[in-house]
């Protein structure tokens, strides 16, 4: 470690990172446009400088992305001298960017906009008109360019060459018509371009997905882990008036993800905002209707009881804490525990997509679950007495199609939608993965947490409960209730 | 406690009747002066451009509407009154409000909004009353909001001239 002073106090920086690491480490806000701390500095944008001293030198204005931290060093990056370099820097980074926040789908969470307001940059001093250039630039089914508000900071050029390692952007032209873009104007490709959204440290790169869809500041954002594959990447869930999931983002995970995540994961947003929810229902002899949760309970407890031991399967999106429960209604019912591991999605690359659509996979294994293949788990279906099916999705991943065609066995199901059928003897509803708080464990062994991000249907209790009311119904009488 | 002391009427005035006669010619004149009461709602109110109605959306003179649905009164209006959602176009400025609601019985028409707008896309008009026969029908969407620049132009002119008595420079607007 290196002992540098920061605005004051000494610390300890890591040397092998640059200086603007150790400040921000320590507190110091210096703004940053073209570093990204996933990325390899480059030093365009000038707008790191902040005022070093070395030994008995004058202070010197140095960039502080691309400047290595040497012992002895005395940093000032509030120093008049800088802030005045990094005005004139913001003026030029201003001069031909389009006054349109109020359309721009980065404003308010926009790097640009925020410190040309720190810098008190309110108003241009030029009169000249802008360059104009095309302001939407497709760059394939993601990603849209704005020409006018980038800043050529290469941010995206770099995350493409070194991230995904498939360099397809470029800055192409000289001087003040420079531009990002693709060979030929071939559309980009690869499970990654989402990430450019996030890199843009202005509002140049946007998601098509999530184009003029909602104002940043609009958004509740909650932590979360993503479910697509078993990496489980964590998430930011970012929900409009506690209704419409508007996206997913991806948070700064060291053993995870780092700052990235995959398109299918980031898209998979879209899923969440499915309709017409179930609560609970049961089967009478006009068939499935609508119930209150206490007889849809009842009506599971009195199939349940009795020997043979039913089946029970649980989707691979349960949670740790769901998956203990459904544990000790096993223990109650004298049954095994399975769960559905769906065939790979062929989406698994090098960086982070395992290609294994089961976000809890380690975690129900060490549990105790045993893994089942859906036809697999058919196959055991078509002989047991009757089945548990638990867990979001449970029942699109066995087939929901193949399971409302028979009859037997019957079956309890706690997923977010009813079974259509003859074979649903009760229907529970339960919270979706953005709605309930929980633990996945991933591929390598680590928790990502679930936290509420809008509000469950009302009358949709989380599946821990359900579960603890159902095994409580079928406990012997004589043991106390928990 | 106070003691209020009356005054001691005169011999004039406990005589009763000519008092009767002086305060009919008061009544008696003032029906033929001008009238200072309105026979409300079939005389409007007289509104000047300070008047602040309800707010209302400019249509340009090319009949696209003003606003981009930036969110800015959205956020500024303290009553929530405010929705918006915005939506894709092909023209020039991309952006525009699929859907903009004005709760009007949640508005308290403070100004807010139009303060707020960066686009001059919402002003306050002269629309004062406000009565209906269902609270959803007081959810004004954007039909019942738009109004040609025409109709808030008086409003346009005196806001420009407020806000230009504290500015430095006109060139923002």
């Amino acid at each position: 470690m290196t002992k540098i002073t920061i605005n004051g106090r000494s610390i300890e920086a890591d040397p092998t990172k640059p200086l603007i690491h150790a400040c921000h480490a320590n507190g110091a806000e210096v703004p940053m446009y073209c570093y990204h701390p996933g990325l390899s500095p480059v030093g365009s944008c000038r707008i790191c400088q902040v005022e070093v001293q070395q030994g008995t030198g004058p202070a010197r204005v140095v960039v502080a992305c691309r400047t290595p931290v040497a012992e002895g060093m005395v940093v000032n990056t509030e120093a008049p001298k800088a802030h005045e370099t990094r005005r004139e820097c913001l003026e030029f980074l201003l001069k031909n960017h389009p006054l349109d926040c109020p359309i721009c789908d980065k404003a308010g969470e926009c790097d640009l906009q925020d410190y040309a307001f720190a810098e008190n940059q309110g108003e241009g001093r030029t009169h000249e008109p802008r360059r104009k250039l095309d302001k939407r630039k497709s760059l394939g089914d993601v990603i849209v360019l704005d020409e006018e508000r980038c800043i050529l900071c290469s941010r995206c050029v770099r995350f493409m060459e070194e991230v995904p390692k498939t360099p397809q952007l470029t800055v192409s032209d000289l001087g003040s018509r420079s531009t990002i873009s693709t060979f030929m104007d071939r559309p980009l490709s690869g499970n990654y371009q989402g990430n450019l959204a996030d890199v843009c440290p202005v509002g140049a790169l946007t998601l098509k997905q999530f184009r003029f869809q909602a104002r940043v500041w609009n958004l509740k954002k909650s932590l979360s882990t993503c479910g697509e594959c078993s990496r489980g990447c964590a998430i930011t869930v970012e929900v409009l008036r506690g209704q419409d999931v508007k996206r997913f983002r991806p948070r700064y995970n060291a053993s995870v993800n780092q700052w990235w995540m995959c398109d299918t994961g980031r898209f998979s947003s879209a899923r969440h905002n499915a309709t017409e929810r179930i609560v609970a229902a049961r089967r009478t002899s006009r068939g499935l209707e609508v119930a209150g949760l206490e007889e849809a309970l009842a009506a599971a407890a009195a199939l349940l009881s009795g020997a043979p031991a039913p089946l029970i399967v649980a989707s691979p999106f349960t949670t740790q804490e769901e998956a203990k429960e459904l544990l000790a209604l096993a223990k109650v019912l004298g049954a095994a525990a399975h769960f559905v591991l769906p065939a790979p999605s062929g989406l698994k690359d090098a960086l982070l997509n395992t290609g294994e659509p089961a976000p809890n996979r380690r975690g129900l294994a060490e549990l105790g679950f045993a893994p089942l293949s859906p036809a697999e788990a058919r196959a055991k279906l078509a002989g047991a007495r009757c089945a548990v099916l638990a867990g979001e999705r449970v029942l699109e991943l066995l087939g929901r199609e193949e399971l409302a065609r028979s009859a037997s066995p019957k079956v309890v199901t706690f997923d977010t939608h009813a079974l259509e059928g003859a074979a649903a003897e009760a229907c529970i509803g339960i919270p979706e993965q953005v709605e309930k708080t929980g633990t996945w464990i991933n591929i390598d062994g680590h928790a990502g947490k679930l936290h509420v991000a809008r509000p469950a249907p009302k009358g949709v209790g989380p599946l821990t409960r359900s579960l603890q009311a159902l095994t409580r119904l079928l406990q012997p009488s004589s043991a106390p209730a928990r | 406690m106070v003691i209020v002391r009356r005054k001691e009427l005169s011999l004039l005035e406990k005589l009763y009747l000519p008092e009767i006669a002086r305060g009919l010619s008061i009544t008696f004149r003032k029906l033929f002066e001008k009238k200072i009461t309105r026979q409300y709602p079939e005389e409007p109110l007289p509104k000047d451009e300070v008047t602040r109605g309800q707010p209302r959306l400019v249509v340009k003179d090319d009949g696209n509407i003003a606003c981009v649905s930036c969110g800015m009164c959205e956020i500024a209006c303290p009553a929530y009154a405010i929705t918006i959602d915005g939506g894709e176009t092909d023209r020039a400025i991309e952006r525009e409000p699929v859907h903009f609601e004005i709760d009007m019985l949640r508005c308290i028409l403070c100004g807010f909004c139009e303060e707020a707008c960066p686009k001059d896309a919402i002003f306050m008009s002269d629309e004062l009353e406000l009565a209906d026969y269902s609270r959803g029908a007081l959810i004004y969407d954007l039909a019942k909001l738009k109004r040609p620049k025409s109709a808030l132009q008086k409003r346009i002119d005196y806001v420009y001239r407020l806000n230009n008595r504290w500015r430095k420079s006109p060139s923002t607007r």
